[in-house]
């Protein structure tokens, strides 16, 4: 049989998450270096719809599993679910996104399967017919090629490292749907509660002034909230360490675990770019970043880069803006 | 009930870091700028806290690493954790989560712990696999990125909060023993007490060779470590504060932002 590469759909409330498109992205480059096929397996209380959708989309095969015990994402339950089916198929690589589930679920079911595991990948390498792959370390000041030891491979894929492409099959995948064998478990999950009322509009907002860690200290708050007044429609953003801290709520959190946005000018002031920060904030048109660390991972992402303390920078900044309104 | 908390030894995240000549890892020197992982401090502070809440409740501390990780092992025990154990290992190389799991869980296999805590993330590896690997070469359930936990009084079940995309919570009850990897923002970590840190400063760290353990062989293989490509980099505005900011003030008016 054909060697092959299993995709794990994720989805929440019948929808799959644009994530797994990106998987899709990885798994195709993936399949025309290796000449494993890639086929989608979707877990869930009732899939039949989704699973139809992702064949026609991708035009790839796509398994379903089905079980009242799988309403929810729960790790134990997948792990279970995916060793009773993926025994029959003996893919090379089984993949899926690094997001809150599959950072949750791959390690555990590699280490069940006899895998290798490799997370939050950005980019794979091929050479002499051995295929490795690259990930960020150090926050980003430093990239990794790490290659497996073993058969198969469970791998994360870093979301936003691969675009999810139009594909426009001729024809749709074939769909299969199975019943999930029954298990016992011992983690159960209840339930999914939806994020606190959102009072914020980061969304509408042309600009966002966020805020890092290296602000230093909750005083220094108001250099951002300046800066932010010079604009007309802009917002407070903040990475999650700010928000941990408590110097701002979790509202203003942009990132993996936060908000997604994408406004006309991102300012990040003392922000490292830690993957989970950036992969809220790097559609935005314009990032323009203020850091005093030169090897800061923002500038990667960043458009125009500034390597000053903020504390003393933003000031002058302020100063030349109220010049500059001035003079015209 | 006892608890153990994975801890590790990060270089400070502001600290830069080079490769060194074999291009396989990062060069220390004496004054690279250690210290504990920041999600490890919100896992001892959880586990503190459980401790207080708790009767019967202990806690002790596990790193796996060179020499130089026994400062952070001390630490954990200023903090306040009882017991401080660390695995040492040969030479200061990367380490696949694979292998720490297994040695972590190798050590719980002759000591009995209800709760293992991890960080949700290693600063420098940035893996989020060691509490996973745990949880499953133990056969326990496990949860990641946890915002709120509640031990159940007969201490039989936890309920965990853990924190996923775009805010939302996923809700979940683990039967003990478990283990929880916690995300950073679920307390504010305490400050080591006076009389903690004298109490660490005099206690020994139980000192166990990794040689010693019969650690499964590596499952990964870090072939290279490389800087990111400086393409990726945008525009470096250079000059003085003022000049800088001037420059700024005019990029974003020609681009109609101000
Ligand atoms: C599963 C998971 C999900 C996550 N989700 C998110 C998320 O949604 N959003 C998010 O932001 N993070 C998220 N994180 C956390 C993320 O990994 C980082 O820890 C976080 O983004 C770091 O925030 P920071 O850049 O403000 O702080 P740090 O990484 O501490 O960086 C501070 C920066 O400030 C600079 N600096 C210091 N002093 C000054 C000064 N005086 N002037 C200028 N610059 C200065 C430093 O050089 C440094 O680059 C998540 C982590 C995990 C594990
Ligand atoms: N060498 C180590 N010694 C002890 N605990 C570790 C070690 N490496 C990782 N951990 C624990 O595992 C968590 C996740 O690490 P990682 O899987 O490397 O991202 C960390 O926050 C620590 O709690």
């Amino acid at each position: 049989m054909k060697k092959q590469i299993a995709i794990i759909a994720e989805h929440h409330k019948e929808s799959v998450v644009s994530a797994t498109f990106e998987a899709v992205s990885f798994a195709l480059e993936l399949s025309n270096l290796t000449e494993a096929k890639p086929v989608i397996i979707v877990l869930g209380k009732s899939i039949k719809e989704m699973a139809e959708n992702l064949s026609k989309k991708t035009g790839l095969d796509v398994v379903g599993i089905e079980g009242g015990p799988l309403e929810f994402y729960n790790a134990e339950q997948y792990k279970f679910t995916l060793k009773y089916y993926l025994e029959s198929i003996d893919p090379e690589y089984i993949c899926m996104t690094h997001t809150a589930m599959g950072l949750d679920l791959a390690p555990g079911l590699a280490t069940r399967l006899d895998a290798s595991c490799i997370t939050a990948v950005e980019g794979i390498k091929s050479q002499d017919g051995k295929i490795s792959f690259l990930r960020s370390m150090f926050g980003g000041k430093l990239r990794a090629e790490i290659m497996p030891k073993l058969k198969k491979s469970v791998i994360t894929i870093l979301p936003g490292a691969w675009k999810a492409q139009e594909l426009d099959p001729m024809e749709n995948g074939h769909v299969d749907i199975k019943a999930a064998p029954s298990s016992i478990s011992t983690s159960r999950t209840i339930t999914v509660k939806e994020a606190e009322e959102e009072t914020l509009n980061l969304d509408d907002a042309e600009v966002i002034v966020a805020a890092g860690r290296g602000i230093g200290n909750e005083e220094n708050l108001h250099l951002v909230k300046d800066l932010a007044k010079i604009f007309n429609k802009s917002a407070i953003g903040a990475s999650k360490a700010v928000c941990d801290l408590g110097w701002l709520g979790y509202k203003h959190q942009i990132g993996m675990t936060g908000r997604t946005v994408s406004p006309r000018l991102y300012i990040a002031c003392g922000i490292s770019g830690s993957s989970q920060h950036i992969s809220g904030m790097k559609d935005s048109q314009i990032v323009v970043s203020i850091n005093i660390d030169p090897n800061a991972a923002i500038f990667n992402v960043s458009h125009y880069c500034i390597v000053e303390d903020l504390a003393t920078f933003i000031p002058v900044l302020l100063e030349e803006f109220r010049n500059f309104v001035g003079t015209t | 009930m006892k608890i153990l908390i994975c801890v590790k030894q990060v270089i400070d995240s502001q600290a830069p870091v080079t490769i060194d000549e074999s291009g396989k890892w990062v060069k220390y020197g004496d004054s690279s700028p250690f210290r504990m992982n920041r999600y490890d401090e919100f896992a001892i502070e959880e586990a503190l806290r459980i401790k207080e809440t708790l009767n019967d409740v202990s806690v002790d501390a596990i790193s796996v690493g060179p020499p130089r990780v026994s400062s952070t092992v001390r630490k954990a025990m200023e903090m306040g954790a009882e017991k401080g154990i660390h695995i040492l290992t040969e030479g200061d190389f990367f380490i696949t989560p694979f292998e720490v799991a297994s040695t972590i869980a190798s050590y719980v296999q002759t000591n009995n712990y209800a709760l293992i805590l991890t960080g949700a993330m290693s600063e420098d590896d940035m893996n989020s696999q060691v509490g996973q690997v745990i949880a499953e070469i133990l056969n326990r359930p496990c949860a990641t990125l946890v915002m709120h936990q509640e031990i159940r009084e007969d201490k039989k079940e936890v309920y965990v909060e853990r924190e996923i995309e775009g805010g939302k919570r996923e809700c979940l009850n683990l039967q003990l023993p478990a283990v929880l990897t916690i995300q950073s923002g679920i307390n504010i970590p305490r400050y080591p007490s006076l009389s903690n840190v004298l109490r660490a400063r005099k206690a020994q760290i139980l000192t166990i060779e990794a040689t010693a353990m019969n650690i499964p062989a590596k499952r990964e293989h870090l072939v290279a470590l490389s800087y990111p490509e400086v393409s990726s980099r945008g525009t470096f505005i250079e000059g003085s504060q003022r000049e800088k900011a001037k420059e700024l003030v005019s990029i974003l008016h020609e681009k109609s932002l101000i």
